[in-house]
């Protein structure tokens, strides 16, 4: 991998300092009163070279704040960071001459116009030379799969074929470091699939890549390091193996309900021997898994308290990187 | 780009070819079997309609549009100067105004049997040109107040009948109350009219020099305020986190 023209090559290629962001709005018209929101209170971490890092946490946690700041769209209230060297308050074009920004979702493109277009608009938008820009498209469109509707108008393109469209376009610059904010929200299975392959491949290929995802198996399978962050902190930062053992001593019981209330899950939280509690919805069954120290002996009791519902089926499991998650964001 | 999503929506007819045509056929209406400068109002005004609504499409409801699209933060994001992208489609929508404003020549001069003599054609395409620019740099130097709002829409609509009226190219501007005419002596495209009409009537004095001196340095000073804004304004968007709403 180069990194074109920079005097000197800097030993990581983020480097986040004690970074924080206050938002201050106001409401009422007469007699206004400010709120403020200190959405990251103070983050400080390292990316390597060549490294997928991801940025883990729960809604509101602060990790698109901090990946507006790296990309300079928001200015830092205080702190620190840099990107390939250069300041993200003062060296604004530096930065964004060298970065891919992939935010996704269905918003973010001229829907009036092809995918190829598209491309063509941010390509010149990156000074992309027009000797290289529309083979450059041409390569983007095969990786992504969008080939065959490359000149297709995006208002008809599904929403997989967006998002592919999003990360053609957060690469057209040839970036050496690349910001995805939750690249996979919302595709259905095999396209989000598609997408981390495409990650993968990326990273092969030798680019840093800052991610954060809501979905632990895709940090687990992608990252070689991840800093959770709750509250606007970093909570723990390591690798996904190293972050496990955070939960290496508990044991995870699944139960499979109908009809469990939320009174119940409190009754299960209030239990000295359990660490957290966890419910989901799949369809109509009720998901709930329950972290313990007491491994299986603890079944017995859970199936007690949970006598008012209908238990279809009851198992322990290995604790996973979503376990530790939430044990830390508890 | 914002020129290839605005034909895709059939809507851009009405502002940039139907009212603009109506109201020169309106007005040639009024003055029926008149030539000279009556006429030339008509004409110059159905332009000049033409050409500054397509500049605020532009400049600023082109914004409105990347915001409410969420491409604005892309858009920034990029390596470009916002300001740049800005007078580039400020620049290119008040060409193609032009091309509105040439149809209208055309429909006066063949289907109203306007008189309309230009006496020296290439000064009156000089005034048009700095005209053109000087609409342009005003596109941009509002444009930054575009920014900071949701709502560059509404402002786009607000600013579009002043600059008409008070430009003087749907009539003389001695008709306006005189309190207005400082405003109207501010604005550059008051002074590129004017000097399209010397040109017209072939009156190449003193006057028409002034007033493509003046429309020129307006061009100038409209840009470089227009510059100057666009930074205060991105670091404000940056600092308060106002770029995503909408």
């Amino acid at each position: 991998m180069e990194i074109r023209d920079l005097p000197e090559k800097p030993e990581k290629a983020i480097v986040v300092s004690d970074l924080r962001r206050i938002y201050r709005s106001s409401k009422g018209v007469f007699r206004k009163k400010q709120e403020i929101v200190e959405a990251v209170k103070g983050i400080s971490f390292e990316v390597e070279f060549g490294e997928l890092f991801g940025l883990v946490g729960p809604n509101g946690a602060g990790k698109t704040t901090t990946i507006k700041m790296l990309t300079t769209l928001l200015t830092p209230t205080s702190g620190a960071a840099k990107v390939l060297g250069f300041d993200v308050a003062k060296d604004v074009i530096d930065i964004r001459r060298r970065i891919g920004i992939i935010f996704g979702g269905e918003r973010g493109l001229y829907y009036r116009v092809s995918g190829r277009e598209n491309l063509r608009y941010f390509a010149d938008l990156y000074g992309v030379p027009v000797s290289k820009r529309d083979k450059r498209i041409t390569d983007l469109l095969d990786l992504v799969g969008l080939s065959d509707r490359a000149d297709t108008k995006v208002e008809g393109y599904s929403r997989g074929m967006k998002q592919r469209l999003h990360i053609a376009k957060g690469l057209i610059n040839d970036p050496d470091v690349i910001f995805m904010d939750e690249p996979t929200i919302g595709l259905d299975p095999e396209a989000a699939r598609e997408t981390r392959a495409m990650i993968k491949g990326l990273v092969e290929k030798g680019k840093t890549i800052l991610l954060t995802t809501h979905y632990m198996f895709e940090a687990d399978e992608l990252c070689s390091r991840i800093a959770v962050i709750s509250n606007g902190k970093i909570v723990a930062l390591d690798s996904p193996s190293e972050l496990k053992k955070f939960v290496k001593d508990i044991t995870v019981i699944e139960v499979e309900a109908f009809g469990l209330a939320n009174t119940d899950l409190d009754v299960l939280r209030r239990q000295a021997d359990v660490t957290n509690v966890s419910a989901e919805l799949e369809g109509e069954r009720q998901i709930v898994r329950i972290q313990t120290p007491r491994g299986s002996e603890f079944i017995p009791t859970v199936t007690k308290l949970l006598s008012r519902a209908k238990i279809v089926d009851i198992r322990t499991k290995e604790p996973t990187l979503e376990d530790a998650y939430l044990k830390l964001v508890a | 780009m914002s020129q290839l999503h605005f034909f895709a929506d059939p809507q851009w007819i009405i502002p940039n070819v139907i009212a603009p045509f109506i109201f020169t056929a309106v007005a040639l209406m009024f003055f029926q079997n008149v030539s000279g400068s009556l006429a030339l109002y008509a004409v110059l005004g159905g332009g000049m309609m033409g050409m500054w609504g397509n500049t605020l499409y532009g400049a600023g409801f082109a914004l409105g549009f990347d915001r409410w699209n969420g491409t604005l933060e892309y858009v920034l994001a990029t390596p470009s100067r916002l300001v740049w992208i800005v007078a580039g489609r400020s620049a290119s929508s008040a060409v193609l105004g032009l091309v509105n404003a040439i149809a209208i020549l055309c429909i006066a001069v063949f289907g109203y049997r306007a008189e309309l003599g230009i006496a020296n054609p290439v000064l009156f395409l000089l005034a048009l040109v700095l005209t053109l620019a000087s609409l342009s740099s005003l596109g941009v130097l509002f444009s930054s107040s575009f920014l900071l709002t949701r709502s560059a829409s509404v402002m786009t609509n607000g600013l579009e009948m002043p600059i008409y009226v008070a430009s003087g190219s749907m009539f003389p501007i001695a008709l306006l109350p005189f309190w207005s005419h400082p405003f109207s002596w501010s604005l550059g495209p008051t002074w590129g009219i004017e000097a399209m009409r010397y040109a017209a009537y072939g009156e190449l004095g003193l006057g028409f020099w002034i007033d493509i001196l003046v429309v020129f340095a307006s061009t100038i000073i409209y840009l470089a305020i227009g510059f100057w804004l666009f930074g205060i304004v991105e670091r404000k968007v940056r600092r308060d986190a106002t770029l995503v709403e909408y």
